[in-house]
């Protein structure tokens, strides 16, 4: 068994090309079309941001529930949460940005309009900053610490068993510290990043379905990067009862977030008042309807219908597929929210796909990255053993 | 007639499990076991095969398309009436009820089904083999009641060997299972 994750230098090649893409791509784009550009840095940014956010809530309810399956992904899922501090940096770099994506920023008119004028006592630029510096804080700190004592876990003689258990303790505790920090920051700053880009509509349920969704695509990505690493060569243990576990992660998900989307949409159409249809008006006509209708296909309807028999959750090319599915379906999720507040203009050019390029680059080199720095397997992890072993 | 069986009680689900496997292997038949919790491993042993999760799907679509269905035809077809300027056939609304209705559907059917299946009715008369089977130990039923004598011993050492805490042999008038 390889007990650490090597990066080839290939793959470095690669993501540094994708990097380089994507930084060309953004500066061509802010020379062009700067309003394009900025709204699709938004979506791409809080698209990994999400990835990694499901990364963290993995490790966090896992440690919780003290599950003992999913204990040899426990690296993984870290790896994953190391991308925070990244988009920590691109989020503030949105202070550039900000005339062109949300509208309450705006100095002129729109100020001055009374619905916007209401909300400028939460929605005003140096708070919407200082707000975001705190969420991020928030989350790195407490990465931070998971991190260390997961690594210090390595460190500590198998024999010691009484600190071992103490390290295990001690991750449980912030771990639940973590989990209600991460869902009352990760709501607002949803309401913050996406929902003020139309700054007139609101909903109470849009916090709670993208917090759904970034759990949903951040699962799905995990599994996908424990099926690559495994193509590798790197989990030889993994048998169909894994599998299986992460298709019923992936399949509980799509539910509820399928609950939720469908819970504010439904909500919205029958209630039928001015304020909070125009929302839908927008992405009901033209080409947005098939967008609309993609996004529930997508993330509920495909996993949902594919992954309901126990055969199809335990074949992995099937749930690489559905995951490959919900990659797609978590842009259009997130174009749809983003792209009509701010251009309105329905296209995929090559501002979008280079930027999408430049970040999946660095996200795939930082999880690698961090991957590389330590034991693939937590070597004294109390429940390894049980996860080698998994069988149910 | 009389059937004599031999029952083992253990109070652990490995030394359990073991005890199947062991008994297996000498191609002893068991009659029956019981568990104060469902263990899958002695489900895949004893290769049960179960249609229930197949009769709850095909439950489950007939609730969907009955519930819609009727739906359809009540605000449609029989008394179509304007709510708020919806169509009247406002799909959207109609899938909460579906849900709710659905997941009575699969209940009730499943429940309906299961009880038919294992013969389970109120006043039914049940062999109780142990009253520990109610309690937090696990049992295994043989019949030893078939032509070949040595049997009986063969499982008694067997669940011995394997550390039963109890091996009994029990006789029963009428077998109810």
């Amino acid at each position: 068994m390889k007990e650490q994750v090597t990066v080839s230098r290939n793959f470095k090649i690669i993501t540094l090309l994708l990097i380089a893409i994507g930084a060309a791509t953004i500066i061509l784009g802010l020379i062009t079309d700067h309003q394009t550009t900025w709204s699709n840095y938004l979506l791409v940014n809080y698209y990994f941001l999400s990835v990694a956010m499901g990364g963290a809530f993995f490790f966090v309810i896992q440690s919780i529930s003290q599950s003992g399956w999913s204990s040899a992904f426990q690296r993984v899922s870290e790896a994953m949460m190391s991308y925070i501090p990244f988009a920590a940096l691109f989020f503030l770099l949105i202070w550039f940005g900000v005339n062109d994506l949300y509208h309450w920023s705006h100095k002129g008119n729109m100020a001055l309009d009374p619905v916007v004028l209401h909300k400028s006592a939460f929605l005003n630029v140096p708070f919407f900053f200082a707000r975001m510096v705190l969420y991020f804080l928030l989350w790195i700190v407490f990465v931070r610490k998971l991190r260390q004592i997961s690594l210090k876990g390595d460190l500590t003689d198998p024999a010691d068993t009484s600190g071992i258990m103490f390290l295990f303790g001690k991750t449980e505790l912030y771990s639940k510290i973590f989990i209600f920090i991460l869902a009352i920051t990760f709501s607002f700053s949803a309401i913050d990043w996406i929902m003020s880009v139309d700054v007139k509509w609101y909903s109470t349920i849009f916090a709670l379905k993208n917090l759904v969704a970034a759990f949903l695509h951040g699962v799905s990505i995990l599994t996908l990067i424990v099926f690559i690493l495994y193509k590798r060569g790197y989990f030889p243990f993994l048998n169909e009862y894994h599998l299986h576990d992460f298709a019923r992660y992936i399949f509980m998900f799509c539910i509820i977030w399928g609950y939720f989307w469908f819970a504010q949409f439904m909500i919205i159409w029958y209630g039928n008042i001015p304020e909070e249809t125009v929302y839908f008006n927008v992405r009901w006509h033209d080409g947005w309807k098939v967008l609309f209708y993609l996004e529930i296909g997508l993330n509920w309807f495909v996993p949902f219908m594919v992954l309901l028999p126990v055969k199809t959750s335990r074949n992995m090319t099937i749930i690489t597929i559905v995951i490959i599915f919900l990659i797609i379906g978590q842009y259009i999720d997130l174009f749809v929210q983003v792209i009509p507040g701010t251009t309105g203009i329905l296209k995929f050019g090559w501002i979008s796909a280079g930027i999408f390029l430049g970040y999946a680059g660095l996200f795939s080199l930082v999880v690698a990255t961090t991957l590389s720095k330590a034991n693939l397997l937590p070597i004294n992890h109390p429940y390894l053993d049980e996860s080698l072993n998994h069988k149910f | 007639m009389t059937r004599k069986f031999k029952i083992g009680i253990f109070d652990d689900e490995v030394k359990f499990i073991s005890t199947i496997r062991s008994l297996q292997e000498e191609k002893l038949k068991i009659f029956d076991v019981f568990m104060p919790y469902p263990v899958h491993e002695v489900f895949h042993l004893l290769k049960r095969k179960s249609h229930l999760p197949t009769a709850a799907y095909f439950f489950g679509l007939f609730g969907i398309l009955a519930t819609l269905g009727f739906l359809y035809f009540a605000s449609v077809i029989n008394w179509p009436v304007v709510y708020g300027g919806k169509p009247f056939n406002s799909f959207p609304s109609f899938i909460v009820v579906t849900i709710v209705v659905t997941i009575l559907t699969v209940t009730i059917g499943s429940l309906a089904l299961f009880s038919a299946r294992s013969k389970l009715f109120p006043g039914r008369d049940n062999t109780i083999f142990d009253l520990r089977a109610t309690d937090d130990k696990f049992l295994i039923v043989v019949d030893t009641d078939l032509e070949d004598i040595s049997i009986a011993g063969r499982v008694g050492n067997i669940m011995e060997e394997q550390g039963a805490i109890e091996v009994i042999d029990k006789e029963f008038e009428k077998v109810e299972t």
